[in-house]
């Protein structure tokens, strides 16, 4: 036998062996990792194009979401007040100042997290995630008084009220749903909120009728071993349904972007089907792009293989959710199945529309999250800066490999995804997972008034393993990232 | 002439696992160069790939899936891997990826990977 012909054998076997023996692989991925004692700060580790340099800010903060800056371009900063892993602090609004030190605006009560803020015409505008008792958006003056302009978002849940944006004399934001796919587990019964909101579930922007698809586990509102609960699509936990039933759709609804008038008012439908609209932005043509998180391969009805996605919001246009993951129907594909587990079946007896095409496709599980886009003299002009919060396995399904973890920049035209800002070493990775001073869990961007400097917003240490989150006080930073 | 095959066969296999553990960033910010297609083909190779591949191979690194940057198995291999599946990888049709795309995705990631 030829040496070439064995060598070409040889490697078809061996791919053959590592592909069959990927059920066996263990996760590994960037949260999985010991306990670490400091957070080191080293802006060196971080790799960026030629021409563009990093400093840190401000360092210390507690589960940082969101940045904006002022009149006089003066940065403020939402500590969110709330993390997975179920660890409550107090949201919070601070100005960062020039020597890094922080002033208080504003505190809010155990209703976070608080996920966005922008600032506009002498206010800030908060969204208030809301997993206690709703989701709610705020305006908050520059003295700090709060003043609610929607309560009762149906936040309670997975996902939260999201990031914000305001155009044309209304406030644009996004809600997630309750669930991961649409059907209520015991997988949110770790997330923490099912003991405390027994009923809680999914409600649509519009009617839908269920396939009838339900869904057997145990029963962990029930302290009796070995009992057993029945749920189907939209409903409350133990609760079947059956081929045909309608579910009524209301408005505030799950998975969506709705609007309110800037002073407040009846939250109005933009477009639905979206799991965790998480990040949202105003291209430099005055279109909104959002953020999608993608499915987990968690709970009743786990996914595998669905990747975040960046969309182009359209009035009306439903995106997918539940049945659909980045525009591609998951009836029966096998692209979505978990290995050794059946194919994802459709919630849906009808889809109520038709998906478009994403703009972009992220990794699975990179948390694509906070989005800004480029103008002006900052280089990548009308390209999309995403933070990917990085994954959050093994509880989100596994990975073999850290996957986010950095700041990308998108091609929103072609889909082309290309690093930004990343931290150096042989491997991706958090800081914390590769021993380094560099990013750890980049959660949003945003340019400044100049449009000079991209600020990242760094939420800090998050460790997962088989029993979920445990993130780290005090690990929260504010990069800067500017053109030399 | 058999003992010297059995030898050359193991320095192989060895070879192909030490180049499969290497690291495999190709990431432009690490190797400090732009990535710029050289055609159009491998531009629109790169363009397929992000649609299809780069949710489970993210920019040829490991992630959901295994890292492809550094996997030195011959491009024809990869792309019968491609349309056919392997172990938990499914496989994409004609409908889902054409002939046509299928190769200027080896093209992109032959140059993705020499770069």
């Amino acid at each position: 036998m030829s040496a070439r012909l064995f060598i070409i054998l040889a490697t078809s076997f061996l791919l053959a062996s590592l592909s069959s023996c990927y059920r066996m692989r263990a996760s590994r991925g960037g949260g999985q990792i010991s306990p670490v004692a400091t957070r080191n700060i080293h802006p060196d580790d971080i790799a960026l194009p030629p021409g563009y340099s990093i400093t840190a800010v401000a360092t210390g903060l507690t589960f940082p979401s969101a940045v904006t800056f002022d009149d006089q371009e003066r940065a403020y900063v939402v500590e969110t007040g709330y993390s997975y892993g179920e660890v409550w602090e107090l949201p919070r609004l601070l100005r960062l100042e020039p020597d890094g030190r922080t002033t208080v605006i504003a505190k809010g009560g155990k209703n976070g997290p608080w996920t966005s803020i922008v600032y506009h015409n002498g206010s800030f505008y908060v969204s208030e995630g809301g997993e206690a008792s709703g989701g709610r958006i705020l305006r908050i003056s520059m003295d700090g008084k709060i003043t609610p302009l929607l309560e009762n978002l149906p936040s309670m849940g997975d996902h939260h009220t999201n990031a914000l944006v305001i155009k044309d004399g209304y406030i644009y934001f996004g809600q997630g749903t309750a669930t991961n796919a649409g059907v209520v587990g015991t997988d949110n019964a770790q997330y923490g909120w099912l003991p405390r909101k027994k009923d809680f579930h999914d409600i649509p922007c519009a009617d839908v009728i269920l396939a009838g698809q339900n869904y057997s586990t145990e029963n962990v509102l029930t302290p009796a071993a070995g009992d057993q609960a029945v749920t189907g699509a939209y409903v409350p936990f133990n609760t079947p349904t059956r081929a045909g039933q309608v579910i009524k759709g209301s408005i505030p609804c799950n998975g969506s972007i709705l609007k309110i008038p800037l002073e407040g008012g009846k939250p109005e439908l933009v477009a639905w089907g979206l799991r965790n609209p998480f990040g949202l932005a105003l291209s430099p043509d005055g279109k909104i792009f959002a953020t999608e998180n993608g499915f987990d391969d968690r709970g009743s009805r786990p996914v595998w293989g669905a990747g975040d996605v960046l969309w182009e919001i359209k009035q009306d246009q439903w995106y997918g959710w539940p049945d659909f993951s980045a525009g591609r129907p998951m009836k029966d594909l096998e692209e979505f199945r978990v290995p050794g587990k059946p194919a994802v079946k459709p919630l849906l007896q009808q889809y109520p529309g038709t998906p478009p095409r994403p703009a972009a496709v992220f990794g699975v599980h990179a948390s694509a999250n906070g989005l800004d886009f480029a103008t002006g003299d900052f280089g990548f002009e009308g390209e999309a800066f995403v933070a990917e919060f990085g994954d959050m396995a093994p509880s989100v399904g596994k990975v073999l490999r850290p996957v986010g973890f950095k700041v990308v920049r998108v091609n929103v035209q072609t889909g082309v995804i290309r690093d930004f800002a990343a931290n150096k070493g042989k491997r991706n990775g958090p800081a914390s997972w590769q021993g380094s001073g560099g990013l750890e869990r980049p959660i949003s961007v945003r340019f400044d008034p100049s449009h000079r400097n991209l600020y990242i917003v760094d939420f800090g240490i998050v460790r997962m393993s088989d029993r979920g989150a445990t993130p780290e006080v005090s690990t929260g930073v504010i990069w800067k990232i500017s053109k030399d | 002439m058999a003992k010297v095959s059995a030898i050359t066969g193991v320095c192989c296999i060895l070879v192909i696992l030490l180049s499969g553990a290497c690291a495999s960033r190709r990431s432009e910010i690490i190797k400090q160069k732009t990535f710029d297609p050289a055609s159009a083909r491998i531009a629109n190779g790169e363009k397929v790939f992000m649609e299809k591949c780069h949710k489970c191979h993210p920019a040829g690194e490991a992630g959901l899936g295994p890292a492809i940057s550094s996997n030195p198995a011959p491009q024809f291999v990869k792309r019968f891997q491609m349309r056919h599946g392997l172990g938990v990888m499914p496989g994409f049709k004609k409908e889902e990826i054409s002939r046509k795309d299928l190769r200027d995705i080896s093209k992109y990631l032959h140059a993705w990977k020499s770069y």
